[in-house]
């Protein structure tokens, strides 16, 4: 199994001063996968890179690339390359001289590094713009630079620290989709920190789930979504509500006195009195509080047994207004007790597939 | 911002203040000094001035100045670097020690080295063995002005590279780079006219430094005299062109470093504006 890894992480602790940033992380991570730490803000996920990277020093536990123990090697020989958050690019030197610098450092011939320069600025492309400062650049064309600049003395790992934050909105979703098609091409194994779950699940293989100082859960994006292993990322990935009065909704059963349940919105269908259903009967009455309007789909907060919940109609559906009584049907939800986790189906879809 | 406005009565008022306040304080008593210098025509002044004791003040104003710029810009350079680009126990301490020289009047100042390194001291028995003379001698007025001198190049540089984070040198190091490499291609460039804004008031306040540079001198004329220490000698002993004169050329000197900080100014933007 371990053949396969690039990156191992055994038993990692970390304090800074008081605070425990990294508490027993483990992981390992396969050859080639672009991997995402996905966690709020101070869950430790920007530690574990920059522990991978060198930039900070372990208290206990071993770091392990490509099978061997780094941890007393310096992060400029671990084969790395990392992009900074504000990509850190070197303002007083060119693009060019950007992307050279660590070719410079390794005293590679001029000749070879106008080569590797200009093979990589076609890669991102960004040619004719060597002679360029990089506040000269757009956000985008300095996350290029900065990718480029990282990848230029071929690193085996490729390391990213909030890759999209310094960008606005609009370029982010391309750049996201670009560093994809990228990534995958160079068959680079890559990790990269992002507080951002779309950006997580849209651009990696693989997440890693962090939330104060802990690995919460590792998998594909589906996994996350369909089994979700800890309370944490239950509530974390999603747009999850939690709820206590469960039981309220029909066809559905108090599991244990001081459970809790998570619903999402594609958990929930909202139907107009006049519509009908399968399973009309079983369904709530609720009372719809807001409507949002998200281009390709409605967004509804509906007031039911005294908790809001958010639900999506499609554009195509029946209009509904604020102040409307609809039928809410509950298809399943996530009971959470104590640290354990269930998915719990509607009552009425187990009778009537007992009935067929 | 948005536009400037034209100047309305309040404004004038400010203005006028200003104005005012700069005459009285500034620009009558250079006058004066020039005025002074010249009175008895442009030969007594050009005497005073070629005087062989005058000559010898300048020239050891000119070194003291270059000695204690040069050794401020390496500590100063180094303190502003240990203190922005890594944390340290005590580094709070050494920060607040910096500012020291400013704040101690520079009387003080030389007491110090006079108790440190006079016949008092226990040093002093070591350095005579050495033949090394430190207080009543050149070496002293050289400690004094760099001691009085020290924290205008670092306070300079350290809200620069605070600015700039450590990000571009972190990367740096990622990908192999020594320290030397790291100052030269990232963090100088950077620093650059802030660094060359500290060498100039630094030399500006070296060469008007009187008040610890007096107590260790020992006044001894065409040896241990510094042009301030020069000018009130001749004061004292009634010469007053003697000590406008020399005074005008202090004071020609100061403007000359002040227009050398303009061209720098204007040549590399304001020093701190670097983000821009």
């Amino acid at each position: 199994m371990s053949e396969n890894n690039y990156v191992e992480l055994r038993h990692l602790e970390k304090h800074f001063k008081d605070f425990h940033a990294s508490k027993d992380i483990n992981i390992n991570i396969s050859k080639g996968k672009l991997v995402a730490l996905l966690g709020p803000s101070g869950s430790g996920k920007t530690t574990i890179l920059r522990m991978i990277a060198g930039l900070e020093t372990p208290d206990s536990g071993d770091i392990i690339l490509d099978g061997k123990v780094v941890n007393n090697i310096p992060g400029s020989e671990r084969g790395i390359g990392f992009v900074f958050q504000n990509y850190a690019l070197f303002r007083y030197m060119t693009v060019y001289d950007n992307i050279a610098f660590g070719l410079r450092v390794k005293k590679t011939k001029e000749s070879e590094i106008k080569e590797r320069v200009s093979e990589l600025l076609k890669l991102i492309g960004c040619e004719g713009l060597e002679k360029r400062y990089p506040s000269q650049l757009s956000g985008g064309q300095r996350q290029r630079v900065a990718f480029a600049r990282a990848l230029a003395p071929s690193p085996q790992l490729l390391l990213l620290d909030e890759p999209f934050a310094a960008i606005d909105a609009k370029v982010r979703v391309e750049l996201r989709t670009w560093l994809r098609e990228m990534i995958s091409r160079l068959g680079i194994t890559s990790i990269f920190v992002t507080h951002d779950q779309d950006e997580a699940i849209e651009v990696a293989d693989e997440i890693i789930v962090t939330n104060q100082g802990r690995v919460e859960q590792k998998g594909t994006p589906r996994e996350l979504y369909s089994r979700p292993a800890t309370p944490f990322v239950a509530q974390f990935i999603g747009n999850s509500i939690q709820i206590k009065n469960y039981a309220d909704f029909n066809c559905f059963e108090q599991r244990s006195p001081d459970s809790t349940a998570v619903l999402r919105p594609e958990f929930i269908s909202v139907l107009k009195k006049n519509e009908t259903q399968q399973f009309s009967t079983s369904a709530d009455e609720g009372v719809v509080e807001d409507i949002i309007f998200r281009g390709s789909s409605i967004e509804l907060r509906v007031r039911i047994h005294g908790v809001l919940l958010s639900a999506s109609r499609s554009v195509n559906d029946t209009p509904v207004e604020v102040g409307e009584k609809v039928d809410v049907f509950v298809y399943r939800m996530y009971v959470i007790d104590g640290d354990t986790i269930t998915l719990v189906d509607n009552d009425s879809l187990k009778q009537e597939s007992v009935v067929i | 911002m948005g536009q400037k406005q034209k100047p309305g009565p309040f404004q004038w008022f400010l203005i006028i203040l200003c104005a005012v306040f700069l005459c009285v304080m500034l620009i009558l008593p250079l006058t004066y000094i020039i005025v002074t210098a010249f009175r008895e025509g442009l030969g007594v002044y050009i005497k005073a001035i070629t005087d062989e004791y005058a000559l010898k003040a300048v020239t050891l104003t000119v070194q003291v100045t270059l000695i204690a710029v040069a050794v401020n810009t390496v500590f100063g350079i180094c303190a502003a670097w240990c203190i922005t680009k890594f944390s340290f126990h005590g580094k709070k301490i050494i920060s607040t020690f910096i500012d020291l020289p400013v704040t101690v009047s520079p009387i003080i100042a030389g007491l110090i080295y006079i108790l440190l390194y006079g016949r008092q001291s226990a040093l002093y028995p070591i350095l005579r063995e050495y033949g090394i003379k430190v207080v009543f001698a050149i070496p002293g007025i050289v400690l004094a002005t760099i001691f009085v001198t020290f924290p205008f190049i670092s306070r300079e540089l350290i809200p620069v590279l605070t600015a700039q984070g450590t990000d571009e040198e972190e990367a740096a190091a990622l990908m192999g780079a020594d320290a030397f490499t790291i100052f030269r291609k990232v963090t100088f460039p950077h620093i650059k006219w802030a660094l060359l804004y500290g060498v100039v008031l630094c030399t500006a306040r070296a060469m008007g430094e009187f008040g610890a540079v007096s107590v260790l001198s020992g006044h001894l004329r065409g040896k241990t005299n510094t042009m301030p220490l020069y000018v009130e000698l001749l004061y004292q002993g009634y010469d007053f062109t003697g000590a406008f004169a020399i005074s005008s050329l202090l004071v020609i000197m100061a403007v000359a470093v002040l227009a050398l900080r303009s061209i720098l100014e204007h040549k590399g933007g304001k020093p701190g504006d670097i983000l821009k």
